[in-house]
């Protein structure tokens, strides 16, 4: 299919609804980098996203950013915000609302254990094009003059294997097979090792069901800077610094 | 079937700071979040709540794309990205996605990335995607559509439906289906970027 015969879809496919044969259309366009199709889809997201702003506003209630914030370990939730005098008053129905509010908020727990279940699974069975992705932005990385790429895990006996790919102006690709699973709630985190200083975050990700992964930390990288990367396995919210011993360590 | 979009965006998006936002974020600044919750929150609560009419879900889903925002936000490039539309996007998916487990409609063929989670695919945007004028432009365009184009429009943005789809709810052909989406993306997109142009 032409460029002109996909332009109307291009809002569509952004929003994951493309019909065939279409959707596979757009994806081959932008596989081979076509920039008319790369342009359309980009302002098909703009455009997206501001038809989505135009939905009817609503205010969310004030616990919802203490439930974020302990999310990611930053506050203590609070499910109270009464006066200890008036939930001394209270105390009987406290009592009873407690044991409710636990019931409510283990439902609510479980079901956001499912829903993100889904979401893993689903995301396993339809990764192909980020893959694809990630395995083109690879490509770029290795055609430019000033990439160098460093392999790991080839002395341990099954440790896990791959390769660092580094380019100054463009980021950091990790490309790694043989990870060992993680339990529930937990991720791989990415490390860049400086010369001085501690390990700096760079980027989450999981691995595929056989073990391999693929990483991408866009954006320039002081070479002189940069020791090496490293990956540990951390909390599903990530951590600050390494909190288990790594996994990978490859020095540059 | 009378769906109504009553386009009332009373929140100020503030969006000229996400550059230093995202690098609060990067660099795991708790405090960051709070302030993107500040920031996009209450947007993000509007799409979500819109799309599965639940308060108690629509709570646990934006606490989820909250959360994605903030595991994935090492690849979000603070110089270029768009960090509302990214947040948007990232909210609506996850709504959409729960939408469809419910009705037993599960996704087929479509990637995150096409659908915009991965943070790389929103670089290169104009980084003020949420702004009030764009928004108010956008709604007067979007009250220029018909009765039918606004539902087609309601039906892929907020219920996450497909063409083929649609045409089955709405018991239409799908030839006279996709002649509504198409003419009413068509008045959208021309409607900023003619006043792009200006």
């Amino acid at each position: 299919m032409t460029c002109e015969q996909l332009r109307d879809s291009y809002e569509l496919y952004a929003l994951g609804l493309a019909d065939e044969p279409e959707q596979t259309a757009i994806l081959e366009h932008l596989g081979d980098r076509c920039p008319v199709c790369s342009d359309g889809v980009n302002h098909a997201r703009a455009l997206n996203a501001s038809v989505l702003a135009l939905a009817p506003d609503a205010a969310p209630p004030a616990r919802l950013r203490r439930r974020i914030m302990a999310g990611i370990g930053a506050e203590p939730e609070r499910q109270w915000g009464w006066s200890w005098v008036w939930a001394a008053a209270a105390a009987a129905f406290a009592i009873v609302a407690f044991v409710y509010m636990g019931q409510v908020r283990e439902t609510n727990r479980q079901l956001a254990y499912a829903r993100s279940e889904l979401g893993r699974t689903a995301s396993e069975l339809t990764n192909t094009a980020a893959d694809r992705s990630r395995l083109e932005q690879a490509i770029q990385l290795l055609e430019q003059p000033d990439t160098e790429q460093v392999s790991f895990g080839g002395a341990a006996a099954q440790p896990p294997r791959g390769r660092v790919i580094l380019n100054p102006r463009r980021g950091v690709l990790l490309i790694a097979a043989n990870l060992p699973p993680v339990a529930a709630g937990r991720t791989y985190e990415m490390w860049l090792l400086p010369k001085t200083g501690g390990p700096r975050p760079a980027g989450l990700f999981q691995s595929a069901a056989t073990g391999t992964a693929i990483h991408f930390l866009p954006g320039a990288v002081d070479r002189s800077q940069i020791a090496g990367v490293a990956v540990s396995v951390e909390p599903a919210t990530g951590s600050l610094s390494p909190t288990t011993t790594p996994i990978i360590v490859a020095k540059l | 079937m009378s769906i109504l979009l009553l386009p009332i965006l009373t929140v100020i998006v503030r969006s000229g700071d996400d550059g230093d936002l995202v690098r609060r974020l990067q660099e795991r600044d708790a405090s960051a979040m709070g302030d993107l919750y500040d920031r996009y929150g209450r947007i993000a609560y509007s799409v979500v709540l819109r799309v599965v009419r639940n308060q108690a879900v629509a709570e646990d889903l934006v606490q989820e794309a909250f959360l994605r925002i903030w595991t994935r936000i090492h690849g979000f490039d603070a110089e270029k990205g768009s960090l509302g539309g990214w947040v948007l996007t990232v909210a609506r998916n996850r709504a959409v996605d729960y939408l469809r487990s419910l009705e037993g409609r599960e996704r087929e063929r479509t990637t995150e990335l096409a659908r915009g989670d991965e943070p790389a695919v929103f670089a290169d945007f104009e980084k003020d995607l949420l702004n009030t004028d764009r928004v108010r432009l956008l709604r007067g365009a979007f009250e220029k559509l018909n009765t039918n184009q606004r539902t087609v429009i309601e039906l892929a943005y907020f219920e996450g439906l497909s063409q083929t789809e649609m045409a089955d709810k709405l018991k239409q052909p799908l030839g006279t289906v996709k002649t509504w989406v198409r003419s009413a993306l068509q008045t959208l997109r021309q409607e900023l970027v003619g006043a792009a142009a200006v």
